[in-house]
């Protein structure tokens, strides 16, 4: 028992530290190192890296809003597309045959490792549309000098149509889907790239949070891997978060771009074998 | 622009979130690291779960009140059962914080997106335990 305990705790360790250091989070790892070291199927993967990504979000999200980097009110609004396509994603997971899931995570793997290499600068808007106004989806962040930089955002519907994307392919695949979250708020929203990670991460939690109860009020959740993943993968979250600062980050996002593309062939490869 | 209701909105929630994700998330792990400790003292149980899992050949659906009678027994498995659930009642928890402020505070927009939320989270609940 003790050897399968260790492995799991190891793996999933392994998996929530690369999470952390990539920016991507644990659950992109977690469910192919699950599926490919430990023989475990697509669901049950994705049932405990939902679960483990609820509780990695938790742990980073403390220092982002304590720090004021998370900008709470975009969170609020974004969440209720993430939601509905969370759950609808949860729910869909449990008739989807899983060679498709196979193919669709491999793909949402490419995207990440795109996403990865194609960050770019930040766009400020100072003016933005009146939808967002009057919501009040406005913030401050200091810059390079120390001084507050004012940004406003645009283009609410557009974000909220690719969340609801987001939370439908972290119901389904058990990941944060972290890399859309950040495109719809930075590439769409023009919400500065710090803020649109930290928003984005704070918000993983409600949309793995709403797959996770689905998959657990199912009875589609093993707690003897659930547990085991969620305690290793945080553990491995919260190391990494405090490697990070001290990182060469731009070798480090290279090297995870050629393990996705890696993951993205193994998982694309036992699609086409199942099918 | 921000109003001043709303800076003193954010004020609170940046204050009182990352404690309570904090709280939740310590008592979770103590919960679910006990259930591990109880699960060694059953190992041929535990390996049993792996490979049913590795099968995909379990449903787990005790109902709440079965889980916290089977906890309370020192069940690991139930135990460890009512950790994940603590684990996913940090959104559930903090999405109901914002909505209870924002009701205190009359903000209507903002109880309106909290409270879509916190349905969509029950919903989803209801809906795997009939699916």
């Amino acid at each position: 028992m003790l050897e399968i305990l260790v492995g799991l705790i190891t793996l999933s360790f392994g998996a929530g530290l690369v999470g952390a250091l990539s920016g991507l989070g644990g659950g992109v790892f977690i469910v192919p190192a699950l599926i490919i070291a430990a023989h475990m199927p697509m669901a049950v993967a994705v049932g405990a890296s939902l679960i483990s990504v609820v509780a990695t979000s938790a742990g980073a999200s403390v220092a982002f809003v304590r720090d004021g980097w998370t900008n709470l009110r975009v969170a609020m609004v974004l969440e209720c597309a993430t939601v509905t396509g969370a759950v609808v994603g949860a729910l869909l997971a449990g008739i989807i045959p899983a060679v498709i899931l196979e193919v669709l995570f491999a793909l949402m793997m490419l995207q990440s490792a795109y996403f990865t290499l194609s960050k770019q600068d930040d766009v400020l808007v100072e003016h933005g549309d009146p939808l967002a106004r009057r919501l009040q989806l406005v913030g401050d962040l200091p810059d390079d000098a120390g001084n507050l930089a004012h940004y406003e955002t645009v283009n609410l519907p557009a974000g909220g149509a690719l969340m609801v994307v987001a939370g439908l392919m972290s119901g389904l695949l058990g990941i944060g889907s972290g890399a859309l979250k950040v495109i719809a708020m930075d590439y769409y929203m023009h919400i500065p790239l710090k803020v649109s990670s930290a928003t984005s991460n704070f918000m993983i939690g409600v949309t793995a949070g709403a797959g996770a109860l689905v998959f657990l009020a199912r009875g589609d959740v093993s707690t003897a891997i659930a547990a085991p993943v969620a305690l290793g993968v945080t553990a491995g979250a919260l190391l990494g978060s405090r490697i990070l600062p001290h990182a060469n980050v731009r070798i480090l996002r290279q090297v995870f771009v050629v393990i996705l593309i890696l993951i993205a062939i193994e998982m694309g490869w036992r699609a086409i074998q199942g099918i | 622009m921000h109003t001043q209701a709303a800076e003193n909105e954010d004020r609170i929630l940046r204050l009182w979130t990352p404690i309570l994700l904090r709280t939740i998330l310590v008592v979770a792990a103590v919960i679910l690291i006990f259930g591990l400790i109880l699960m060694t003292s059953k190992p041929d149980f535990y390996v049993g779960r792996f490979h049913a899992a590795q099968a995909h050949q379990f449903a787990e659906k005790e109902s709440f009140p079965e889980l916290m009678v089977l906890a309370a027994r020192g069940d690991p498995h139930s135990v460890m059962t009512l950790g994940l659930y603590a684990l996913t009642l940090v959104p559930l928890a903090r999405v109901a914080f914002s909505f209870l402020l924002f009701v205190r505070e009359r903000d209507y927009a903002y109880i309106g997106f909290t409270a879509y939320v916190l349905t969509g989270l029950i919903v989803g609940m209801l809906l795997g335990r009939m699916g």
